[in-house]
């Protein structure tokens, strides 16, 4: 490489930290890939800002900034960069503040680790390459599957937003269960009512096309470029779209409970779901199934398949609403109706507690028990259920009982996760990207979910989360012309072997294997029927398939395999048996938050640690590990996120902790002590998870002494006999 | 059609700085829309910044989400650079006084409080904490991520601070002030308020200092918190052994709000379990007229019940403060017919969950619906919760008591609602 030196730039914040700078200047200097070292008393200041400006232009854009944690410094160098028109994707970032000095009492220990760690990163920064924006125009077009609410909102949203829309529906008719419904609380308003205005806009919405009775068969491609197969009845062929994003919206299912026999649904008529009562009084025929006559006196049932391990754990949510709806509907008609709700909780949030009251107000029964059965005998129905606050057995005889029956994931979606690609809930609807953040996105980029197929949801509930899963597509397609900075893995295509692992793992599921058509028979022998290919404008830039691709044909290019190698290399130059060294492999997202944390909060811990960042802990591969016992490490730890809270939306840290241990295994098999290397889950809400962690890592680096690289036995089998 | 260029050029304003302010405004600002975002506090996040865990993900309450300008799923809090983002003019020790004008464009007037650090200076550096007490970090996730200074503890190290900051970044002399802004839309995203329980006579609360709210006791198991984490009294700093939790205080209650507060069953049971699974030997009782978890927070009431929380179906009918700071309470078991005696450590009411201060000022000046005092949608009809009038929005728990994810979606169907009427 020609020129491959970089600028440093060290930071005294202010000239409160205790560091020796002289030390820092001089060890700097003196760095073969150092091409000059500067210290600025406030590197985060205009003026700080403008110097780092000058260095870039001086040292093409390699500049090593030794300052307080890039997580807060990081954007508002990108942001002074970006106005002053310069290019910061090459900069590399040393925190010597909350990983070096404010954790470290000893001044000289403190010193050198921070030393260490720059030259660590001007080797990283050697192998940086410059990245730059790029373009990709995709084609202006959502596809929806699923026309009730949350389909027909999403629509409508989308085409606002300037997307041309096709909306695909299973059924003949548009509207989804909400069309069924006699009331909605707390509108007062029926579902016909809540969905006029948008059926309206719908129809005249040029740039939405409705396809009704057509179901969508499999989905093929990425965002950007999607092929959706469907089939319309009466018609046998397959035939395709080309879409850029798929949303989601196909809504519930309410569970059938034919196989509960102690409710005799299926095989007495009289024996009702709340939805089939529903459509029964929006259609104004309330009246017993069984001989057409008057209804008079109702059992409902709550929690009917719900919060019951055999059906469905959880609560659906909707029920309570809808039974005390369809009540205070029947009680319009027939206001002498006697009604009871046999419940184990009434769940009626927010001013739904106001309906309750009302209803109990206007007479509905609630009766905190269980049926325990319902038979039939001289033409009537008989229902026995327990009082659990009275503590008695009852019997009634009403006209109908309705089952407040489980609220499940629809049909298909399992079947269209496998081309599409989305993650499915243990209960088997699709699962959000992360819970808490980002309900409306699924793991698959380019695909959304918004209403009941995500979750029960209120009507009110179902359209804001359509709103919000248009914008989330509008965010990934901008408009159709896709602009960012490719920053992510990159694949060399003539150094795939097709295994597939990388498409296996990614946890945003990117990458794509391709089969290899044209290949000419001959090479039959040698061919690769498949090989991967990934967009790195798509990709989340974790690193998780390049630690697991076999050939390294895959490679961040922020952090190459080289790169790393390198900074482990430098970062370890001269560890040793006197002073054991424990390097840390962070990732950067709850790790470094949590270093971040401990440094804010001035926890003290060990100066023999080295810290090295990492995208996401699933980065790291077993050579990493091997690589840094190798360059003198005595302990190795990985600090991670905590189970099923992977960043990425998937399993990275799932993958670390299987290199983590395969690289204990090797090690075991090779005569070392597997106990070398660890691995650790953390969030910054409990900083003790670091301190706690690294504590442990350098208590076993004294108490394992010099490792076999130390002593220059390594590979003869001498730590495990000793 | 000039006229209305002018307009949508205007910013919006976001009043309330939590999850869905922040969301909303971060948002809009990635769209390129400039975003005044205010909050009456010295630091933004709101009352999730008190969380510790927050459900349903049981991680961190301080995540902030990551966007197309910052790539990954999820940050950490103090990484959202709030200060740094293009496009958002942050305003702390702000309110907004008066609203004027039509939809479209209003005036907004709003009072600045002092701003005594300059946060876009402050580099934590930690001379002024030295030097006097009126300095402090209120937390090391806080945004922004500066110091805050308390006139009324001012000293002589004050000044001596202001004189050695290294960036002047304070300025004791700063003063209030006043200034009104022109804006095309508002988004109201000023949250909830836990309602303090001081009124209810029977619960002792504020009078006996082992009475505290679910928000309180967050902040007592709250690792960064002064206890560290440890399950202590309030009273002496003494390990508690048995918790008791009482719900719908002041929720479901004419008296008080005759709705459900709605998320207080879940994170009453997300404190249980913390305490049951997490600090060792405590016993906690929960009393309850029904548990509302939600959908799939079950699984909050299921890990409970398995983790050996007590639940009592009833009421509290008595409190005693004993002299070694223990509570004698009764309770009646309306399963078991009966009376139950106990003797707590802690005694946690989950306190309904109220309308903001100034709530009502600001339903009447944009003349919205209100909601049991939360702004309601402006059609029933459409059943579209985030439109509360003619460009005027509402998010997160000023619709109602509102998860954190609920606020974030609201928030997201803000800024695609704003976005669409700007098409």
């Amino acid at each position: 490489m020609a020129n491959n030196k970089s600028a440093v730039l060290v930071c005294t914040c202010g000239k409160q930290l205790q560091l020796d700078y002289e030390l820092i200047k001089n060890a700097v200097s003196k760095m073969k890939l150092a091409a000059s070292v500067t210290v600025h008393d406030l590197v985060c200041q205009e003026e700080g800002l403008a110097k780092i400006s000058e260095l870039i232009d001086k040292h093409d854009g390699r500049v090593v900034i030794a300052a307080c944690t890039n997580q807060k410094l990081q954007p508002r160098i990108d942001e002074y960069l970006k106005s002053d028109g310069k290019n910061s994707t090459q900069l590399q970032y040393v925190n010597i503040r909350e990983h070096s000095a404010w954790v470290h009492e000893n001044q000289e220990e403190a010193t050198r680790k921070s030393i260490d760690m720059i030259r660590g990163v001007l080797a990283r920064s050697a192998g940086s390459t410059l990245r730059q924006v790029e373009k990709k125009n995709v084609p202006s077009h959502v596809t929806i599957v699923g026309g009730g609410i949350a389909g027909i909102e999403a629509a409508l949203s989308l085409s606002n937003l300037g997307y041309d829309v096709t909306l695909i529906e299973l059924e003949e008719e548009l509207g989804g269960h909400v069309i069924h419904l006699p009331v909605v609380a707390p509108t007062d308003k029926s579902g016909k009512e809540i969905l006029a205005g948008r059926l309206d806009a719908l129809q005249k919405n040029k740039g939405i096309n409705v396809m009704t009775k057509t179901r969508v068969k499999f989905v093929e491609g990425e965002m950007g470029s999607f092929t959706v197969h469907y089939t319309t009845d009466g018609d046998e062929d397959e035939k395709t779209i080309g879409t850029s994003a798929i949303v989601m919206a196909t809504g519930f299912r309410e569970f059938k409970p034919t196989m509960m026999d102690e409710y005799r649904y299926g095989k007495n008529p009289d024996v009702l779901t709340q939805f089939e009562l529903s459509c029964m009084l929006s259609e104004g025929a309330l009246a017993r199934p069984s001989d057409g006559e008057e209804v008079k006196d109702i059992v409902m049932v709550q929690c009917v398949g719900s919060r019951n391990e055999e059906y469905k754990r959880d609560c659906s949510k909707l029920c309570c609403t809808f039974a005390i709806d369809n009540s205070l509907s029947i009680i319009e008609r027939v206001p002498d109706a006697k009604i009871r709700v046999i419940y184990m909780d009434i769940r009626v949030p927010f001013e739904h507690e106001m309906i309750y009251k009302e209803s109990r107000d206007k007479g509905v029964d609630y009766i905190r028990g269980r049926i325990s059965r319902v038979w039939e005998k001289d033409g009537k129905t008989h229902v026995q259920f327990y009082d659990s606050l009275l503590n008695q057995y009852f019997e009634v005889t009403p006209d109908l009982v309705v089952l407040s029956s489980a609220i499940l994931p629809p049909d298909g979606t399992r079947e269209l996760s496998e081309t599409l690609g989305y993650l499915i809930e243990d209960d088997g609807h699709i699962k959000e990207l992360y819970g808490k953040l980002r309900r409306n996105e699924t793991r698959r980029r380019g695909v959304v979910a918004v209403g009941g197929v995500t979750r029960p949801q209120f009507v009110s509930e179902a359209v804001t989360d359509a709103q919000a899963g248009a914008l989330m597509l509008h965010t990934e397609l901008q408009g159709g012309s896709i602009e960012s900075v490719a920053r992510g893995a990159v694949l060399n295509v003539d150094d795939c072997v097709g295994c597939s692992l990388c498409a296996q793992q990614c946890p945003r599921g990117v990458p794509l294997m391709i089969e290899q058509t044209d290949i000419e028979e001959e090479d039959e022998e040698q061919k690769f029927v498949f090989i991967a290919s990934i967009d790195t404008l798509l990709c989340h830039a974790c690193g998780v398939c390049q630690s697991l691709c076999p050939t390294g044909a895959t490679q961040l290019n922020f952090l190459s395999n080289e790169q790393l190698w390198s900074e482990i290399e430098a970062t370890l130059e001269g560890a040793g048996p006197d002073y054991p060294i424990t390097l840390c492999f962070y990732c950067e997202e709850c790790s470094v938050s949590t270093i971040d944390i401990v440094g804010t909060r001035k926890m003290n811990y060990p100066a023999s640690t080295r810290l090295i960042p990492v995208p996401c802990a699933g980065r790291v591969s077993i050579i990493d590990i091997l690589k840094a016992l190798e360059s003198g490490a005595s302990t190795v730890m990985i600090a991670a996120c905590e189970t099923d809270r992977c960043h990425i939306g998937g399993t990275g840290n799932e993958i670390a902790q299987v290199q983590v241990d395969v690289a204990r295994e090797i090690l075991t098999a090779i005569g070392w002590k597997g106990k070398r290397v660890d691995m650790f889950r953390m969030f910054s809400a409990e900083p003790e998870r670091f301190t706690t962690a690294i504590n442990e890592m350098v208590k076993r680096a004294k108490e394992l002494g010099p490792t076999p690289v130390h002593q220059g036995t390594s590979g003869k089998w001498m730590e495990a006999s000793k | 059609m000039v006229e209305v260029k002018t307009l949508v050029s205007n910013p919006v304003l976001v009043i309330g700085a939590g999850v869905a302010g922040l969301t909303a405004a971060t948002q809009l600002a990635d769209f390129g829309i400039r975003t005044v975002l205010v909050d009456r506090l010295p630091i933004v996040g709101g009352n999730a910044m008190d969380l510790y865990k927050a459900f349903p993900t049981d991680d961190c309450s301080y995540c902030f989400e990551g966007s197309r300008l910052r790539p990954g799923i999820r940050k950490c809090f103090y990484r959202s650079a709030i200060l740094d983002q293009p496009n958002i003019d942050l305003k702390v020790n702000t309110e907004v006084t008066e609203i004027s004008g039509s939809p479209g464009k209003f005036q907004a007037k709003l009072s600045v409080g002092p701003q005594y650090i300059d946060s876009k200076k402050c580099i934590m550096c930690g001379l002024c904490i030295e030097c006097s007490n009126a300095f402090c970090l209120p937390s090391p996730q806080c945004q922004p991520q500066a110091v805050i200074y308390d006139p009324e503890m001012s000293d002589e190290g004050a000044k001596k601070a202001e004189e050695e900051c290294p960036t002047k970044a304070i300025n004791l002399g700063a003063q209030p002030s006043e200034e009104t802004i022109q804006v095309s839309d508002i988004v109201i995203a000023t949250g909830y308020h836990e309602m303090k329980p001081v009124s209810i006579d029977e619960y002792g609360y504020g009078k006996i200092p082992n009475v505290v709210t679910q928000l309180e006791l967050a902040q007592i198991l709250d690792p960064n918190g002064k206890s560290g984490g440890a399950l202590v009294r309030p009273s002496d700093g003494g390990q508690v052994k048995r918790v008791m939790m009482v719900q719908c205080v002041g929720s479901r209650d004419e008296n008080y709000y005759p709705f459900c507060s709605k998320i207080c069953c879940v994170y009453a049971l997300k404190h249980a379990n913390i305490i049951t699974l997490e600090r060792d030997g405590t016993q906690v009782t929960v009393v309850y007229m029904d548990i509302r978890t939600y959908d799939r927070h079950e699984r909050y009431y299921r890990v409970a019940r398995d983790a050996g929380v007590r639940f009592v179906r009833g009421r509290v009918s008595r409190l005693e403060a004993c002299a070694d700071g223990t509570l004698d309470i009764i309770a009646y078991d309306s399963l078991l017919d009966k009376y139950l005696k106990f003797n707590v450590d802690l005694f946690v009411l989950s306190s309904a969950l109220e309308p903001p201060k100034g709530s009502a000022e600001l339903i009447e000046s944009l003349s919205l619906h209100p909601a049991s005092g939360f702004v309601g949608p402006a059609d029933l009809t459409s059943e579209n919760a985030v439109v509360a009038a003619d460009h005027v929005y509402v998010c997160g728990a000023a619709t109602g008591p509102a998860e954190i994810p609920e606020s974030v979606t609201q928030a997201r169907a803000v800024v695609s609602m704003i976005l669409q009427s700007r098409k």
